[in-house]
């Protein structure tokens, strides 16, 4: 290594160099691959199998645990419930802060700019803060274990950060085209429908994104709100599913290769919203 | 079949708890539809751990000829305070389900159930064994439905490879200690199964207090502040445990193992012997061929109820704002009939909770035995059942963990023990008080 | 319809303040109100400081808010191997783009998914162990899970694999965004690969590396519920090893039927994410500032 070696290093060479940055990249690579290939690998082996070979190849692919995932348990349902409370707060809370992402980025108004930096604040509020006085008041309401209870929190949790992303969005927007609406006699509604929503597309699939996997991967309020057996969510009925079959190691990950193939799926098959969308959503 | 009741059970409280005296005061609640006379509402639970029981309940329903009953199988995360909040705005059911000990005295305290006693004939009540924990002010407030066996159960097939007499079950800790050794030398983890996610230790705080205690009130005291767990009688349950662990006797994945894949080593035959529950009984007979024994925990304290088989059950109650209280009396007579004992068992596989149920359709020789030494002979109630919600948390579970692991001395556990009990009196003194009446009733 | 009113642009806003109001305001005027009460389902007599008396000196309590604390030694464990993997990928190798699609996987998986995965491997007689006994290394196969010394550093282990995913994307999206000439400049004069990532690269990264730090300790300080929710069989054990602020809340209200002391602890964590809003509004500030430049 050092500069001799690497000056006259050319496109293609291996050099020790190069094989410990490749070395360094398949370590990484394995270690974040490992659990879910054992995961995979796991969930095809019979439970007997599994108690005398933990990790290597299954011997012969036993389907049976997806069986019992998908017709015995109720996965589909939880996903179901997920699916309900993602689109659910994903919709409102969309709705809710283009409109007042709009006000904010176009309109004057006293409090904007207060209005603006209270919104963006609440953004590293911990969730956890807010739900004892919500669980008070919806067990007076009786909202516990309904869906529009915790699409309505999930709604307010995310807003924030869909105000902040679209506010500052909007703003980027150019301000000549607002003036052309208006002299077209576009009123406000008309220019946020027809011209800054379809404009904006990719900044809210990203939000979208961010958003619905927000909802989808929580386990705090979906535990607390919704603890009707009916109403449970993917991630509680994980927890559920884990302690319920703790000693069938193959079953559980079964049950956990169908729960995280919907993820795995979209996130190849969107990988470049998927990875600007999380880092937007970091920035929360 | 055996499911989850120990510890939904108590984190359903814990919500519920707040959830149903919070709607409680706040009286918000849809009304629920007006009654004729003749008509009985009954909520109930228990599908979800001894499925068959809905086919009971509709079948007894519909041969019930007094009266219109209508039941409602609750979810169980909702079970009281469902009826909480019904009860705080009138529109209680007349029958309710209940779970034992602290999980309805709640509601007794709050006024929304009513005392059974002259009510419902006292031979049913007595026959339906609703335990002692059912009692307070001198009234009883639940009738028994079916019976849950706290039990210890060992292996026979591991017994005999150890030497062991496999149908003769260790009674005192020295030939339980002995026992052990003989299963260790034979590769056998003597004892344990899992305690990972904490409630075996619940399971063992129920079994091995008793030994040092002379009455279910003498434990409330532990809690009230008029006893001491720094008080080597009180803690020796947590030294046994220290012993076992520096022994080696607890099988090598007891830590990282939960509750009932831990019981499941021991009907494997991979550890000895272990705490397990009545219900579990018939299947886990059944897949060892009947080589799983049932035992009370082996002897070692002095108190009055050491030794006793321990009985808890699950029961039903009546409603203080019953419209029918009668009727509905008449019913939980009506299912305690020789008729409906029978039909408990035809549907479920179980037994009901009757000392008058007729023995001889059990065909299963150990779940035969098991209830004529834990239903039918004397035996004395569950005392994890009388614990706390914070004490529950704070030191029944942690302190039971921490013992098998040798993180702490049995010592140390009671001493952690007391001071979680002070906590409790300091964050609750409401709740203290109803303690200390409820301590009279447990012959404290 | 030509003008904008002067009340039309409340009428914008108004669902969004009723939403905010809703979640956030209601809630968080009522934390300080039950703080101050013994509340017994919705409501409680006024009880003064006696709640936070009572939280500050149980023992718990502190256990929990150290628990935290020591999770935060996972952020230069995420920095560092972050800015190391980031760093290689840099270099585009050949196959670089299929790698990043790769080591971004584990932020995909759902944190109780992942934490139900590595419950089973980390297992006393699971498949980690069993690899370390075959390898001989059988003093590393500790009961990650089982053992109250341990539990912690596995919860830790799994924060620094999964939360790395993020700062690997971070780092690299700035590195890619960088000016190449300073690299070239910085060939030409003879610095060789290390010299060019730390004096070239590096201190170019001081923005996003700060932005990614406070984001890790505002999530290692109030969002790590999922984590130690699964580990810890949904009660920080084993014992109360893996206890932290976040399940304490959690039990005192729903366990424990003490809204009261849930509210006061609820307080002092909103205290202290108020505190950390400030730096982290300034590292997000400057880090959006560097990427529009």
């Amino acid at each position: 290594m050092g500069a001799m070696a690497r000056k006259k290093q050319p496109a293609m060479h291996v050099t020790p160099d190069r094989v410990l940055k490749h070395g360094i990249l398949v370590i990484a690579t394995l270690v974040a691959l490992a659990p879910s290939v054992f995961m995979i690998l796991t969930a095809l082996k019979s439970q007997e199998e599994y108690t005398f070979n933990k990790v290597g190849l299954p011997q012969s692919l036993v389907l049976d645990h997806f069986r019992g995932v998908l017709f015995e348990s109720d996965f589909i349902a939880w996903m179901g419930n997920s699916l309900i409370l993602a689109a659910g707060a994903v919709a409102l809370s969309t709705v809710v802060s283009c409109l007042g992402a709009y006000a904010i980025a176009r309109l004057q108004f006293r409090g904007r700019s207060l209005l603006f930096s209270i919104s963006t604040s609440l953004m590293a509020i911990p969730p956890v803060v807010m739900i004892v006085p919500l669980f008070v008041l919806y067990a007076q309401l009786s909202l516990i274990s309904t869906y529009e209870g915790a699409i309505l929190i999930y709604a307010g949790l995310i807003t924030p950060f869909s105000v902040y992303l679209l506010t500052s969005f909007f703003r980027t927007l150019p301000r000549e085209l607002f003036e052309a609406a208006r002299i077209d006699g576009a009123g406000d509604l008309l220019i946020l429908l027809k011209i800054v929503i379809p404009l904006s597309l990719p900044a809210l699939l990203t939000l979208v994104v961010v958003n619905a996997l927000y909802v989808w991967n929580d386990l705090l309020i979906a535990i607390i709100f919704l603890q009707d057996d009916a109403k449970r969510t993917l991630m509680a009925g994980i927890s559920v599913f884990q302690g319920r079959y703790n000693d069938q190691i193959p079953l559980t990950m079964a049950g956990m290769v169908f729960a995280s193939a919907p993820m795995i799926i979209l996130y190849l098959a969107f990988q470049k919203h998927y990875i600007q969308g999380l880092m937007a959503g970091s920035l929360k | 079949m055996t499911g989850k009741w120990s510890f939904s059970r108590r984190d359903v409280l814990r919500t519920s708890a707040a959830a149903g005296a919070g709607v409680a005061l706040g009286g918000m609640l849809p009304a629920w539809r007006a009654r004729a006379a003749a008509e009985l509402n009954m909520w109930w639970w228990g599908e979800q751990e001894l499925p068959g029981l809905q086919a009971f309940v509709d079948d007894s329903v519909k041969k019930y000829t007094a009266a219109t009953v209508k039941p409602m199988l609750q979810d169980t995360a909702v079970v009281i305070s469902q009826f909480q909040t019904a009860a705080a705005s009138g529109e209680a059911p007349d029958i309710q389900f209940l779970w034992n000990g602290i999980y309805h005295m709640e509601s007794v305290w709050l006024g929304y159930l009513q005392p059974l006693n002259g009510l419902v004939s006292d031979a049913v009540i007595q026959a339906s064994n609703p335990t002692l924990l059912s009692n307070f002010g001198g009234n009883t407030y639940r009738v028994g439905w079916y019976p849950l066996p706290m039990i210890w159960v060992y292996n026979k097939d591991a017994f005999d490879k150890a030497g062991l007499d496999g149908d003769k079950a260790p009674q005192t800790w020295d030939e339980f200690l002995a026992a052990c050794e003989k299963l260790k030398s034979a590769g056998i983890a003597p004892v344990g199964g899992g305690i990972q996610d904490g409630y075996w230790g619940e399971w063992y705080f129920g079994h091995a207090l008793a030994q040092n205690v002379d009455s279910a009130g003498e434990t409330i005291g532990l809690f009230t502040g008029e006893r001491d767990f720094r008080e080597p009688k009180y803690h020796e349950h947590w030294v046994k445990l220290e012993e076992l662990r520096k022994a080696g006797f607890f099988n090598s994945e007891m830590l990282s193992t939960e509750l009932y894949p831990g019981i499941d080593l021991i009907v494997a035959g991979k550890v000895g012997m272990g705490l397990s529950v009545g219900s579990r009984v018939p299947a886990d007979s059944k897949a060892s061929n009947g080589r799983v024994g049932t035992m009370v925990m082996p002897v070692y304290g002095k108190g009055k109820l050491a030794g006793q088989p321990i009985f808890d059950s699950q029961g039903l109650g009546i409603a203080a704002k019953a419209k029918d209280p009668k009727g509905a009396a008449a019913f939980l007579e009506y299912l305690q009939s020789p008729d409906r004992l029978k039909a408990v068992h035809e549907s479920t596989g179980w037994i009901p909770a009757n000392k008058n149920f007729d023995v001889s359709v059990l065909t299963d020789a150990t779940v035969k035995d098991m209830w004529q030494r834990w239903g039918l002979s004397p035996n004395i109630p569950y005392l994890s059942n009388l614990v706390p919600g914070q004490f529950y948390e704070q030191a029944l579970l942690p302190t039971a963990q921490q013992v098998v692991e040798g993180k702490i001395t049995g010592e140390q556990a009671g001493e952690l023990a007391y001071n979680v009990a002070k906590e409790w009196r300091d964050f609750n003194p409401d709740i203290v008080e109803n303690y200390k009446k409820w301590a009279v009733d447990l012959g404290g | 319809m030509n003008q904008t009113s002067r009340f039309a642009p409340y009428l914008y806003v108004a669902p969004l303040v009723a939403l905010l109001l809703f979640v956030f305001g209601y809630p968080l005027v009522r934390i300080f109100e039950f703080s101050f009460k013994m509340v017994r389902g919705i409501d409680g007599p006024w009880i003064g400081l006696r709640n936070y008396e009572l939280v500050l000196n149980q023992p718990l309590f502190w256990e929990s808010v150290r628990h935290n604390l020591l999770l935060l030694l996972a952020v230069p464990f995420m920095v560092a191997w972050s800015l190391l993997i980031a760093v290689v990928l840099y270099e585009r190798l050949k196959g670089w783009k299929l790698y990043r699609v790769v080591l971004f996987l584990p932020y995909i998986l759902a944190i109780p998914i992942i934490a139900v995965i590595m419950k089973k491997l980390f297992q006393f007689n699971g498949p980690v162990n069993e690899v370390l006994r075959w390898i001989g290394l059988d003093f590393l196969a500790l009961d990650w899970i089982g053992s109250s010394d341990v539990a912690l550093w596995t919860v830790m282990l799994l924060i620094i694999w999964r939360e790395s995913a993020l700062g690997i994307i971070l780092f690299l999206a700035r590195m890619l965004s960088l000016d190449e000439s300073l690299m070239e400049a910085a060939k030409l004069e003879g610095a060789n690969w290390w010299q060019r990532v730390w004096h070239v690269i590096v201190p170019q990264m001081r923005v996003v590396m700060e932005f990614y730090i406070v984001t890790s300790v505002i999530t290692i300080l109030s969002a790590v519920f999922a984590y130690v929710y699964m580990i810890g069989g949904g009660r920080g054990g084993p014992g109360t090893s893996t206890m932290v602020v976040e399940l304490y809340i959690f039990n005192a209200l729903i366990r424990t039927s003490l809204p009261g002391i849930a509210a006061a602890v609820s307080v002092m964590l909103f205290l202290v994410s108020l505190l950390l809003i400030v730096p982290l509004f300034a590292a997000r500030r400057r880090a959006n500032e560097e990427e529009t430049a």
